[in-house]
């Protein structure tokens, strides 16, 4: 089976290389015949990419430990479920899924185009995309091999890091992968509109699913990441601003920005220079968040340690940054347009202000991100920031932003009149009044807080404003019934209204992500058995301890007896787990999830008389954060949705 | 038209401007020194006095004492490369999985020359674990 992987992979870069040799070669003696074979190659590479990676999916099932790969991320003990998901749990594996992933994103746009194979752009959309299945093979087949061997065969494997044996991790690295990769489809489109000069927004229109399908993907991978760091670091946050999580936050900042320029050009025939440079900055900083992860030029908890991938990552990426900018510098006079904005106070100026903000946002955590790396050798200074530095630049910025959200939807595009803004604000702006001296005579005085809920309230009723708005429109246009009229209308302007929903969701993310760091609560003691420890309106009872083996592991449990002002609420139990394999035990938090708040329980210690150490943490809203997820998600997946008289998504989707 | 394109470029501007501001300040308000051990016992006792410094140190063997009652933990930690620069930490808290003698540890607080005492707010312990050097195989 070593031998399978190793020649499929082989096979895999040989049918990559012949793909780009005869697209080139058909489009230097404009000859069909090989254009055809160079789009046939495609299909054979994501077969051989496919084999490689059922190939790796065996042999972690089988144990097979003379591969050092699989001795490296599992043993004998672990479950079957986290076998198959070590696949990519290391940097290996990794590269593969990527260029598995890719190459199979590859083959349906080649089944999508195969009517098309005459328009010119097409060959240079194949020859892009095998460009960079070249590149990951390039690295598969030679520095970083998932099918090395050890040179001997080992009793039994290093195991599985006991963080990365948890349900919420099994999906989070490959969703944020698939969004990395679903951004090469679009960036395929845009070079291969620019080579041939054909700048209208036709390459917009055909990417408009990969761009939405990528950007749910990064953002189910993102949401993943903070519930896996909320549930099994245990302490107690969900987001650190650690430079990995930072890598896949950039590049759905600025596919974010993307997505909102790229409706403008589709509307008004606007902005063609700068969805070019987005698109190509969303692409390069994908390679970067893959390199981040993979290189170990920056310090998190995600270090893997250093591998000299780095280098190659650094080549490709300022390849493509350099050749994006040579393609749009080329092409600027052609996509420089005739048409401009006409007022300041037009949907498509809260748009470009929105485009400005998420940049921006994007800006200052790429540039803490690498700050610690820049600062010397600029400055000559060794300062660091972290975590402070990024929530006190970029508050103030989403906020501006969740504004932004609000106002949308209420000013028409072009020119809006006064009256037409007076009408429309009024309520929303009321309601936002309303609440904020509500909060504030409650008790919610700060000024973050405060502005952050409240402006949370104008979104929302700016929303319900148009849900409802439309659904009577629609009420009165076909007499049918509001819950009849209201999912109808949702399906028939899935676009708008999917985007409606997406915005939703922000803004219950902004209630939550408030809640929970301005009203955090937090404790920590020693307890011995029949002790308390009290937090906010809860009390904690240390009754018992207990210790068992099971399966892979050592556990420690202790009982807690929950009271919750007075009056008993359950029980909690956090544990200690020492793993076979690993030299350090991993803390398993015990969570109360609550819709008001969370009651979030760690052991970081155990005394040799039973007394242990709690953390002891009570975050507000937070399950909010997961809803708002929730919709986000949802809201893409709708703005998506095929039609229903076309044949099905993949004729859609290309 | 040309007006409000002005009007536009002006406000985007006023935007960046207020980003960079944004950035600068924040850059002196929260950034900290990042330095190793010898460098923060050798300093001019005023020169780091400005804002917090994060040291990264090695915790030396058979210094530590952790009273788990008050969850005071007391330990000396020595420079990376120079095992003979070293100082007494102090760090009330709980205590990181990972924190062990020998261990690379990250302090975040401030400095006392006179009793070569580091109060440490936060805590970091590296994970010396395999799933970090498996693999390259080289590092460390």
């Amino acid at each position: 089976m070593v031998n399978f992987g190793n020649l499929s992979q082989v096979f895999a870069f040989i049918f990559s290389l012949a793909s780009m040799a005869f697209l080139l070669t058909g489009l230097m003696k404009n000859d069909m015949r090989f254009i055809e074979s160079g789009r046939r190659s495609l299909y054979g590479l994501a077969l051989f990419t496919t084999l490689a990676s059922i190939a790796l999916g065996y042999l972690f099932i089988t144990d097979s430990f003379q591969v050092e790969y699989v001795a490296s991320y599992s043993d004998r003990a672990l479950p079957m479920f986290y076998k198959v998901t070590a696949f990519w749990a290391g940097q290996k594996g990794s590269l593969l899924f990527w260029a598995w992933v890719l190459t199979v994103f590859t083959a349906i746009v080649v089944r999508n185009t195969r009517t098309d194979l005459k328009s010119r752009n097409t060959p240079y959309i194949y020859l892009v995309l095998a460009t960079t299945a070249s590149f990951f093979l390039l690295l598969l087949t030679s520095l970083s091999n998932p099918f090395a061997l050890l040179g001997f065969i080992p009793k039994d494997g290093q195991g599985l890091n006991p963080m990365l044996q948890n349900p919420g991790m099994i999906f989070h690295p490959p969703t944020l992968f698939l969004g990395y990769i679903g951004f090469t489809i679009p960036f395929a489109y845009a070079v291969s509109a620019m080579v041939i000069g054909k700048l209208d927004e036709t390459w917009l229109r055909k990417t408009r699913r990969w761009n939405v399908l990528s950007w749910v993907f990064l953002t189910i991978g993102i949401i993943l990441g903070g519930q896996w760091a909320y549930v099994e670091l245990g302490w107690g946050g969900y987001w650190a601003w650690d430079p990995v999580e930072n890598a896949s936050f950039i590049p759905w900042l600025i596919a974010t920005a993307f997505i909102h320029s790229a409706i403008i050009q589709e509307r008004r025939n606007i902005m063609k220079v700068w969805n070019m440079v987005l698109i190509v900055l969303t692409f390069v900083s994908c390679l970067f968040g893959t390199y981040l992860v993979r290189s170990g030029v920056l310090q998190s908890v995600h270090d893997f340690g250093a591998t000299g991938l780095g280098g190659y990552f650094l080549v490709f990426m300022i390849v493509i940054l350099l050749g994006g900018i040579y393609l749009i510098a080329e092409s600027y006079n052609d996509l420089r347009t005739k048409h401009s904005l006409e007022s300041y106070l037009s949907r498509e100026s809260t748009f470009l202000f929105n485009n400005v903000l998420f940049l921006a946002i994007a800006f200052s955590t790429l540039f803490g991100t690498i700050f610690p790396l820049i600062s010397e050798a600029v400055t000559g200074n060794k300062l660091t920031v972290s975590q402070p530095f990024f929530n006190q630049v970029n508050t103030p910025l989403f906020l501006i932003l969740l504004l932004l959200t609000g106002i949308c939807p209420l000013i028409g595009w072009r020119k809006a009149s006064a009256d037409n803004l007076r009408k429309n604000f009024l309520v929303p702006a009321l309601a936002a009044v309303i609440g904020a001296i509500a909060l504030f005579i409650a008790g919610i005085r700060e000024f973050y807080p405060l502005t952050a809920f409240s402006l949370s309230i104008f979104v929302i009723v700016t929303i319900f404003n148009e849900f409802r708005g439309g659904t009577m429109a629609r009420r009165r246009l076909t007499g049918e019934p509001v819950f009849t009229a209201f999912p109808r209308l949702l399906y028939k302007m899935r676009r708008r209204y999917g985007g409606y929903i997406v915005h939703l969701g922000v803004v219950i993310i902004v209630i939550g992500i408030t809640g929970s760091s301005a009203y955090k609560l937090e404790t920590q003691g020693t307890l011995y058995k029949g002790e308390s420890i009290k937090i906010g309106d809860y009390e904690l009872r240390y009754d018992d301890f207990r210790g068992y083996r099971d399966r892979n592991r050592d556990i420690y449990a202790a009982t807690l007896k929950v009271f919750k002002n007075g009056k008993p609420a359950g029980t909690i139990s956090p544990e200690r787990r020492y793993y076979i394999n690993a030299e350090k035990p991993t803390t398993e938090v015990s969570l109360r999830t609550g819709l008001l708040e969370d009651l979030y329980v760690t052991m970081p210690g155990i005394g040799e008389n039973e007394e242990i150490t709690l953390k002891v943490t009570v975050n507000p809203l937070l399950i909010w954060i997961w809803i708002g997820g929730f919709l986000m998600v949802a809201g893409g997946i709708i703005a998506i949705l095929p039609n229903r008289k076309k044949k099905g998504v993949y004729d859609e989707i290309h | 038209m040309k007006k409000s394109v002005k009007k536009t470029v002006i406000a985007v501007m006023l935007i960046v401007a207020g980003v960079g501001f944004l950035i600068y300040k924040g850059v002196s308000e929260t950034g900290v020194y990042y330095l190793t051990v010898n460098e923060v016992i050798a300093a001019d006792p005023e020169s780091f006095n400005d804002r917090g410094i994060r040291v990264s140190g090695k915790v030396v063997e058979g210094s530590t004492n952790y009273n788990q009652r008050d969850l005071l933990l007391t330990f000396t930690v020595r420079d990376l490369d120079d095992e003979t620069k070293t100082m007494k930490v102090t760090y009330t808290g709980v205590v990181p999985d990972a924190f062990k003698p020998d261990v690379e540890v990250i302090l975040e607080g401030s400095y006392d020359r006179e009793s070569n005492t580091f109060s440490a707010t936060t805590l970091l312990a590296k994970c010396p674990s395999k799933y970090k050097t498996e693999e390259t195989g080289e590092k460390e």
